[in-house]
């Protein structure tokens, strides 16, 4: 059971909050700014779950999505945006959850603990 | 009545013809009674009003058997006349003689003697004053012709509207100052079924009622102008019993009848003179009572406006062809009043309909002006929200990781306080965001009470946190409206949060739908004891301020809203002294896509 974390933001203090608060939490993280690195390091690396921006500065995440399911479709994604629009874009279901920003990291955390222990 | 002197009878030789045919020329009726009562001698005129052409109906020619059936009272009185002691006068006398013609009669009994040894007489004058009245203004002479046709060209022109000109034609054709018919009828062309309709009529339904109004009518003097302007003015359509008995008439022009060529011809039929009636012209005449009637095409341009029917039912008069030929004048004249009226009508459907195109139009304007600001409103907040969420996403979080080490209280007191507030921030961050979407989506109509029983239902877990009951008093009809759903259901969401959240103490509030007009209203009612009410009051004031600059951002944005639907929110007080909030927005027809009028302000 991987416990190793990717985050995908363009906001470097999102990935620095992210890292500090999952790393309290037992959890290996790692970090991508861009989609095409998120891609790379998920087709290199073996995480348990992928935390997804979807306003990225080279592609949508919801393209990363898609090519993430492709490469490692056992891997749980997670999108986490600070819209709520992409909620009903048939596009973000193929996601395992969606869950807006917010400076209560509660839910994302919880989240991330059933989709660990899922697998 | 008043006696006259005995000594001084009239010098008038009996025997001149010249002064008989004189008084017939005037239309008086004379006749002479001897010294026991018998008439012994009278002219035309006295025999078509005292009916003495019916004399082989009686036994004689005695004053009493005429009195028995025109009861004038000369007979009663006939001593002190043939005595010279009284001058026999009675005026206005309604009554109907033996031929059962009507009449208002005015009848002078005077003591006469012919000669030095001649025995007592007494003469007798008699007027029908219809007849008189109306000979006086014989319609035959061509002054008065024109005097007629002028005054009621002139009431015509005035007016644009169908109902008076109607009433004008037959006003003129019935007045004692126009043409003098006792009853004018007239019946509408209906084009598409080719048929005539009755419509309106006016004079007298009984020789009571003639009495009563030509009484009235004479004694008013009024010119044939005066009278038009008089009856212009009047409401009503018409003598209601008279118009009821045509109300349902309909004379069908298919066929060949009378009724049917005079229409087609547009050429006038005095039925007095024509002596085969067809059965369609019968069932007609039969219906008004009586065969001697004229009938008068109304004609515009070739067009068949409608029929007048013209009679005198009442007096029984002959209609003479001069009479018809003038009331055909008249007609044609009305004719082209009436289809003035109707392209006057046509004409003004047409300005107001382009008026509230126009208005349709300027508001729709409005509406797009404001749907695009909205629009533009929706997706700067948007983006700006979007904006926001990140840098809170961060501080709050940071906040909340600093909470975790190891921290003085003061700092933790400090850092609690940051999070509290941006959670806050966040939470209106989302309003603003679930507003902004909401208004890309489209307006539809929307059942107000199941829209206020679904937000009031996502509150319920609030409201036992915090031990407020709120009861749901929803109305019996449906109350539709029209707007955006999730706007409108934000809206209403918010309001009822800040009620539930914000003003009510633990205690009760009922939130209660109902119709107020033409608006549907959300009424959410504070039940507070005597002592808290003006806590609550105050409480909403601060929180619902008419002062923008004070409002939460949330209300802002749930009162733009409403007004945005055309609607209203406010505070008030009721006749219980209990302060409530209302939401009301425009009802509409539930087949109805919008409201018939909405001010966007």
């Amino acid at each position: 059971m991987s416990q190793r974390i990717l985050i995908v933001d363009d906001e470097e203090m999102i990935r620095l909050l992210y890292r500090k608060e999952l790393s309290q939490g037992g959890y290996e993280v790692d970090t991508a700014s861009s989609g095409a690195e998120a891609i790379k390091k998920v087709s290199q690396g073996n995480f348990g779950v992928v935390v997804l921006d979807i306003e990225l500065p080279d592609m949508s995440g919801l393209e990363v999505l898609q090519k993430l399911r492709e490469i490692a479709p056992e891997t749980s994604i997670i999108l986490n945006s600070a819209y709520t629009t992409y909620k009903s874009d048939f596009q973000s279901w193929l996601a395992d959850d969606y869950i807006v920003k917010s400076s209560d990291l509660q839910a994302l955390k919880h989240k991330i603990k059933q989709l660990v222990v899922a697998r | 009545m008043k006696a006259c002197e005995t000594s001084s009878y009239p010098a008038i030789g009996l025997q001149d013809t010249v002064i008989w045919d004189g008084l017939d020329r005037l239309g008086m009726g004379l006749f002479r009674l001897n010294e026991e009562g018998y008439i012994t001698q009278f002219n035309a005129v006295a025999a078509g009003i005292l009916a003495l052409d019916r004399y082989g109906a009686w036994d004689d020619l005695h004053i009493s058997k005429v009195d028995r059936v025109l009861a004038t009272g000369l007979a009663d009185q006939f001593e002190d006349v043939i005595n010279g002691s009284l001058t026999f006068v009675r005026k206005n006398l309604s009554c109907t003689n033996s031929r059962g013609r009507f009449m208002v009669v005015n009848l002078v009994g005077i003591p006469i003697r012919s000669g030095e040894n001649a025995g007592k007489e007494v003469l007798g004058i008699v007027e029908d004053c219809a007849i008189a009245h109306h000979e006086a203004d014989d319609p035959s002479n061509v002054h008065q012709q024109l005097r007629i046709l002028s005054e009621v060209a002139a009431a015509l022109s005035s007016s644009f509207e169908l109902g008076q000109i109607l009433k004008i034609i037959l006003t003129g054709a019935t007045a004692s100052q126009g043409l003098g018919f006792n009853r004018t009828f007239l019946f509408l062309y209906d084009e598409e079924a080719d048929k005539l309709r009755g419509h309106m009529a006016v004079g007298p339904s009984s020789a009571e009622e003639a009495g009563r109004i030509w009484k009235r009518l004479d004694s008013m003097r009024l010119s044939l102008s005066e009278l038009l302007d008089a009856h212009q003015s009047e409401a009503g359509s018409g003598t209601d019993a008279l118009t009821s008995l045509i109300a349902d008439l309909h004379v069908d022009l298919n066929g060949d009848s009378l009724i049917s060529s005079a229409c087609k011809s547009g050429t006038w039929i005095n039925l007095e003179k024509v002596e085969e009636i067809d059965p369609v012209t019968t069932t007609f005449v039969e219906r008004l009572g009586t065969p001697r009637i004229a009938l008068v095409p109304m004609v515009s341009k070739g067009t068949l406006m409608g029929l007048l029917a013209a009679d005198n039912y009442i007096t029984q008069q002959p209609i003479s062809d001069d009479a018809v030929q003038l009331l055909q004048v008249l007609a044609n004249q009305a004719a082209v009043a009436m289809e003035r009226a109707k392209l006057y009508d046509a004409e003004r459907e047409r300005a107001e309909l382009l008026e509230r195109m126009n208005l349709q139009l300027a508001e729709s304007q409005d509406q797009i002006i404001k749907i695009e600001k909205m629009s533009v409103i929706g997706e700067l907040t948007s983006a700006v929200a979007h904006e926001l969420r990140n840098p809170l996403t961060i501080v709050g979080g940071f906040a909340n990781l600093l909470l975790k080490s190891n921290l003085t209280d003061e700092q933790r007191e400090y850092l609690n306080i940051i999070s509290s507030e941006i959670k806050r921030t966040e939470s209106v961050v989302d309003h603003v965001l679930d507003f902004s979407r909401a208004s890309k989506n489209e307006n539809r109509p929307i059942e107000l009470s199941g829209l206020v029983e679904r937000n009031l239902e996502l509150l319920r877990g609030r409201l036992r946190q915090r031990n407020v009951e709120m009861s749901l008093s929803l109305a019996q009809e449906k109350l539709m409206v029209h707007g955006n759903p999730d706007q409108l259901s934000h809206a209403v969401y918010q309001m009822l949060k800040l009620v539930a959240e914000d003003v009510i103490p633990p205690g009760t509030a009922e939130v209660r739908t109902e119709r107020r007009d033409e608006r549907a209203c959300l009424l959410i009612k504070f039940f507070c004891p005597d002592d808290g009410k003006e806590k609550t009051i105050k409480a909403l004031k601060q929180i619902f301020a008419d002062n923008k600059a004070s409002q939460r951002l949330t209300v802002l944005v749930a009162v733009e809203t409403i007004k945005y639907h055309g609607g209203e929110f406010g505070l008030a007080v009721g006749n219980d002294s209990l302060p409530y909030l209302y939401i009301e927005l425009p009802l509409i027809e539930e087949d109805q896509s919008e409201p018939a009028h909405i001010d966007r302000r």
